[in-house]
């Protein structure tokens, strides 16, 4: 980065140019797992969400008493802190939800996510700069679990849930035996993930060949 | 105790390396195999360097669960599950410092592949396929016995390397091939991942 980006450029670039699963190709694990609808996606994005914000506030604020070696350690244990107050919350809120997520909600701590913006920018970037990038990462998580469970559970399943259960949409019934039940497998994580990234890689690509 | 025989270890690690492999049913450990799988021989060391690191967290997590935070709970609160809110901190601190061991040993002792896995061998920490097998075992019925839950984190990590070993060898002779510009990288491994992950759905039903 040549320049210093404002607070609204940070929170954009988390969102589409630095994108942390698309482009950044981070946090592989939960969007891979938990993508088989978008119910799951949107649950997993909020939470993520606002243990990244809360790692990233806190850590902003201490960045000047955390001694540079243990600073990882430092990192993974706030995280873990608010891991374990976003997966309790889950727990008495939404419990169907939170059992469907199982381990991943827990998983969030090795998250590569949150401990990368947490030495990339919050360890040294004042509060404004700190939440911005914070809430603009997250978005961009959300973002990419929802796009690939749009896709996954339309072709998996035939219809589209929002958290709390409601359908957004169902395909007619004559979609029915013709569902590609491999998309909501583990195999049709990695085939959909795979195919958006190239996708990705394209629009990219010709972004830069137009500019 | 109840739950350990010969058969049931059979089971847990047939199905914990084949069936319910880690990488590709648990979508465990993603960063890593998609990281170091260039080469065979880092990926191999790579493999060794988890399993090791998995096998010991699983004990030590075990005995922190059994020995330490249920008495303490049930002496503290009368509730022997009182103290779980403190389980994750735990967990990640024993990963955390295991992995350090690691590191300096390897430094020490074979650094040419302390070299070559370079900025992965501290992410090992953050290798989620650990954490996750640690949080596997509490949450199984099955792997509550000491040998059980010992012989589940061994096969999770004998599982990872298989995985990573596997991919490797796929990709050192995908360098030759043509693939187009987009999925070159990330792309193709993951849709080669994908045909994988359906020869290992094949396993499904094996065991129980």
């Amino acid at each position: 980065m040549a320049k210093e980006l404002t607070n609204f450029e940070q929170f954009k670039s988390g969102i589409l140019d630095n994108n942390p699963v698309l482009v950044q190709l981070l946090g592989m694990c939960p969007t891979l797992a938990i993508t088989n609808s978008l119910e799951n996606a949107l649950v997993m994005g909020a939470a993520a969400t606002f243990v990244v914000v809360m790692s990233n506030l806190i850590t902003s604020l201490l960045r000047n008493l955390i001694k540079p070696h243990v600073r990882i350690l430092i990192f993974t244990l706030t995280i873990a802190t608010f891991v374990t107050i976003a997966d309790l919350t889950l727990k008495a809120h939404m419990y169907e939800v939170s059992k469907q997520l199982g381990a991943f909600i827990p998983l969030i701590i090795v998250n590569c996510i949150i401990i990368c913006r947490a030495e990339v920018v919050a360890i040294k970037s004042g509060v404004g700069k700190s939440l911005a990038d914070a809430f603009g990462i997250g978005i961009g998580f959300t973002l990419a679990l929802s796009i690939l469970g749009v896709i996954r559970e339309l072709l998996g399943s035939g219809s589209l849930t929002l958290p709390g259960g409601a359908k957004l949409l169902t395909l007619p019934a004559a979609f029915e035996p013709h569902a590609w039940i491999i998309m909501i497998l583990p195999p049709g994580a990695f085939l959909t993930l795979g195919v958006v990234v190239g996708v990705v890689n394209w629009l990219r690509e010709r972004g830069k060949a137009g500019a | 105790m109840d739950g350990v025989t010969l058969g049931g270890i059979t089971g847990i690690l047939l199905g914990v390396v084949l069936v319910n492999n880690l990488v590709f049913q648990g979508f465990l450990g993603i960063c890593p195999f998609l990281g170091v799988s260039r080469k065979v021989d880092t990926a191999f060391g790579m493999g060794c360097a988890v399993t090791f690191v998995i096998t010991m967290a699983g004990a030590i997590t075990w005995a922190i669960m059994h020995l330490i935070l249920h008495p303490l709970g049930e002496s503290l609160f009368g509730d022997k599950l009182a103290l779980n809110f403190l389980q994750y901190v735990a967990f990640i601190m024993v990963i955390a410092s295991m992995v350090q061991l690691v590191e300096m040993y390897l430094k020490r002792f074979f650094p040419p592949l302390y070299s070559s896995l370079g900025v992965f061998l501290p992410l090992i920490t953050t290798n989620c396929a650990i954490l996750g097998a640690c949080l596997y075992i509490y949450m199984k019925p099955e792997t509550q016995p000491f040998i059980n839950a010992l012989v589940y984190a061994f096969g999770g990590g004998v599982g990872f390397m298989l995985a990573i070993v596997i991919m490797a060898g796929i990709r050192e002779h995908l360098r030759f091939s043509n693939v187009p510009k987009p999925l070159q990288g990330a792309g193709i491994t993951l849709l080669v991942a994908g045909i994988l992950a359906l020869a290992f759905t094949g396993f499904t039903g094996i065991g129980k």
